[in-house]
């Protein structure tokens, strides 16, 4: 236990760690796969209910959802490590090798989620705990050490932790691996990687970006579907406390004749305090709160015409205005609900700062129409509302597993080379 | 106006510190009430916000229901006001560094002679009525005769009520770098050596520009019968690992006075009027035209005594703006709601710094957070 996880406070103890994953061979995709399923089960115990995403880990971790996504991104027969036949040639995914992690400091199972990426790809993973998230990844992983009497998994991971100012120690991690996985804000994206990694070495950077929910007007003007999906929103809101890419920020709400915005308002209220009942946050920090209260402020000192909803305390704010325009985001179970004329119009002024679009509309076509819109934009997921935190590859438009492994092709000799041939004829 | 303004006053008029809680909250409550009505009718975007609070301010049964507004909603160009273009005589700008927007304070003439009345009031409280040579360390430029006074000068000039003669004992240097003028000082200290003298400066000016040296150049001013007040916050000498009691003895080395004459007060200009210097017994106290709450994160109710929380304080004093109720973002904590030792009545409290940054928040964190440049 105390192998896998390990304060480091040399660069050596870092190069060392990876000089250890480099002894480690080859394992499939299904060995990986049998241990994943068994850790899915140990995770399942009461204590573990407490750490947000764990449910998302647990589902993620099965061998029905990572079978599909493993054959459709490394190709058939890649589960048994088997070749795929291209013509004449053959291909088969090989590891990059060792893979290091840095992920945001504050979503509980991203560390491990990314971790899992690489080594359904074969990779032997260096993992760079953030503090603030070492107590639950040392539950998870405990999970897992129970899970693989074999260290079949184990043997390939090393979870090192540091104080985020160490330079010297990011520089030697990123220097001791083949691939990076970079999760994160900006300026946190943007110092990782202008790390002096190898020159061969492959970097997957996922970057800062919001998302943003739509509904169009059949969708919410009928009270039983408004109900529901408020409490999508709601649910969608309340994940990751509204601190992951994928988290809305925004929701556009298209004019419904005969039904006041504030009839929409008042539903998602309703949604917002029984989410609040369920799931109250246990802590906070203060500049959070500030920023809250600092949103609601600024909303209805913005412009008289803004309203907005919020209780005594910081929990959930929701603010109504009009336009297209999406504000900063406060990152605290605040949304701003947009009223618009026509969600296509919104829609069509997204951008790349975008990635998930979660979606309520009545008519398929009308769907697709938007989908396709949101897509040419810059959106990289466009998903029904309630799904939104849903974590499956690609994510911002990437495989996520994939990435980390290289297709390595075999192009096989037709015939033995005849004696005058020309080169080419062969 | 004019019956709002008097009952401002009324309440400006009784001693700071003499009002027993239980009977003073009922008249603060509902001045307050007709002061947010005056500054919503004055006010259409602050009307909005006062709207949607979620208790109707009518309603309201204690000041901690009102609705505060944050105090970086103060930071506005032109400054967040109340009154007319017209009527705006000055303007305080707290101190920023660059990048930052100050909290601009419209002041109109009502608002500002309030100001003065209640530092005056403050302060008298702890120094006593009578006027004393008065020693400013700091350049005299910090109180400009501009439209705009920053919040040194706003110390300063606050303090100028019991100022027999007043003394600037630094002077800028080419690059405008903060220079200590050591013959001033000692002439001053000469002429001054027995008589009661105030002396005021930023605490890290004080330290920086005056203890320092002066310890290691081993002057003593021999000014026993001395009151020196400082403001402006401890961040700054607290990344030189200084705390209050070396602070003090520094102070109190070079001046060659006892430690207990060393005063440190909490006030931010957006409090215009109300500064919290330290009692005897180490306390912050709240005056009878003030009051202040140290609310949970949490929660954002009030704390009980003992525990930490973010600083919102009250006024009375400001028509021209709307500073009454304002959620800062510093820290503190309530030591009682009324019984210091002291004997000042009414709330006491502890600060306790200023609310940390926020850690690195999630990859949805578009453009805030600019502080940590690794993941923590």
């Amino acid at each position: 236990m105390n192998d896998l996880i390990r304060n480091v406070d040399t660069p050596e103890d870092i190069s060392a760690a990876a000089a250890e994953l480099r002894q480690v061979g080859a394992i499939t995709p299904n060995a990986t796969l049998d241990v994943f399923e068994a850790w899915a089960d140990a995770l399942g115990t009461p204590e573990m209910a407490a750490i947000p995403g764990i449910t998302f880990l647990r589902l993620w971790l099965r061998r029905n959802t990572l079978e599909p996504i493993i054959t459709r991104e490394l190709g058939q027969g890649a589960l048994d490590d088997k070749w795929m036949e291209d013509g004449r040639a053959r291909l088969k995914a090989y590891p990059v090798g060792v893979v290091g992690h840095w992920p945001a400091g504050n979503i509980e199972i991203q560390p491990l989620l990314s971790m899992t990426c690489a080594l359904l790809g074969g990779n032997r993973c260096l993992v760079r705990i953030p503090k603030g998230l070492r107590d639950q990844t040392r539950q998870l992983i405990e999970k897992l050490v129970q899970s693989d009497s074999d260290h079949l998994v184990t043997s390939r991971i090393r979870l090192l932790v540091f104080d985020h100012e160490r330079l010297d120690l990011h520089r030697a991690m990123a220097q001791s691996v083949d691939g990076a996985m970079i999760w994160g804000g900006e300026e946190a994206v943007t110092e990782v990687r202008a790390l002096p990694f190898p020159h061969w070495a492959r970097l997957a950077v996922f970057g800062p970006r919001i998302s943003v929910a739509a509904i169009d007007a059949p969708s919410w003007n009928r009270p039983a579907a408004r109900d529901v999906f408020c409490r999508r929103i709601a649910r969608d809101v309340w994940q990751f406390d509204q601190q992951a890419c994928s988290s809305p920020q925004v929701l556009f709400l298209e004019t419904s004749k005969g039904h006041p915005a504030g009839e929409f308002v008042q539903a998602l209220k309703v949604a917002f305090e029984a989410e609040n009942r369920v799931h109250p946050r246990e802590t906070i920090q203060a500049s959070l709160t500030s920023a809250i209260c600092q949103a609601r402020a600024s909303w209805l000192l913005e412009d008289v015409a803004n309203s907005a909803t919020f209780p005594t305390g910081p929990e959930w704010t929701i603010l109504l205005g009009q336009g297209s325009e999406i504000p900063q985001p406060t990152g605290g179970r605040t949304l701003t609900v947009l009223e618009v004329t026509y969600l296509l119009e919104a829609v069509a002024k997204l951008n790349g700062n975008v990635q998930t679009l979660g979606l309520a509309m009545v008519n398929p076509e009308s769907a697709a129409t938007v989908a396709a819109v949101a897509a040419f934009r810059g959106v990289d997921r466009i998903v029904p509302l309630g799904r939104m935190h849903v974590f499956t590859p690609p994510w911002d438009g990437v495989d996520l597993i994939r990435i980390m492994v290289r297709m390595v092709r075999h192009v096989r000799w037709s015939s033995e080379p005849s004696e005058g041939a020309n080169d080419g004829e062969w | 106006m004019s019956a709002l303004e008097s009952r401002i006053d009324e309440l400006l008029a009784v001693p700071p510190y003499a009002l027993a809680p239980q009977n003073r909250e009922p008249a603060f409550l509902a001045l307050l009430k007709d002061e947010l009505d005056y500054a919503c009718s004055r006010n259409s975007r602050y009307q909005n916000y006062v709207r949607h609070w979620p208790i109707e301010v009518r309603a309201a049964l204690k000041v901690a229901d009102l609705p505060y507004l944050p105090v970086s909603l103060l930071k506005a160009e032109p400054a967040f006001a109340l009154a007319e273009p017209r009527e705006i005589k000055k303007t305080l700008t707290s101190s920023f560094t660059t990048g930052q927007m100050p909290s601009r304070i419209a002041l109109d003439s009502a608002t500002a002679r309030r100001m003065s009345k209640a530092v005056a009031a403050i302060t008298q409280d702890f120094l006593g009525a009578h006027r004393r040579p008065y020693l400013v360390v700091d350049v005299p430029g910090s109180v400009a005769k501009g439209p705009e006074m920053g919040a040194r000068g706003a110390a300063i000039q606050g303090l100028m009520p019991f100022a027999s003669e007043v003394t600037y004992c630094m002077r800028p240097d080419d690059a405008g770098a903060l220079m200590l003028e050591l013959d001033k000082l000692l002439a001053f200290a000469k002429a001054h050596r027995d008589s009661p003298v105030l002396v005021y400066g930023f605490t890290y000016i004080l330290w920086e520009h005056f203890v320092k040296p002066l310890i290691s150049n081993s002057v003593s001013l021999g000014m026993a019968n001395i009151h020196i007040l400082h403001s402006g916050g401890w961040k700054l000498l607290q990344d030189e690992a200084v705390d209050k009691k070396s602070f003090n003895r520094g102070l109190a080395q070079v001046f060659g006075c006892s430690a207990d004459r060393v005063i440190d007060f909490y006030g931010m200009v957006e409090n215009v009027g109300v500064i919290y210097p330290d009692c005897a017994e180490g306390n912050k106290h709240v005056p009878a035209f003030g009051d202040v709450i140290v609310r949970d994160p949490l929660t954002l109710e009030p704390v009980e005594a003992g525990k930490q929380g973010m600083i919102q304080v009250c006024s009375v004093l400001p028509t021209s703006f709307p500073g009454h109720l304002l959620l800062t973002e510093d820290l503190a904590e309530i030591v009682s709601s009324d019984g210091c030792r002291c004997g000042r009545r009414g709330t006491c409290f502890h600060f306790a710094g200023r609310v940390p940054k926020s850690e690195l928040r999630g990859c949805g964190n578009i453009s805030r957070s600019r502080e940590p440049a690794y993941p923590r």
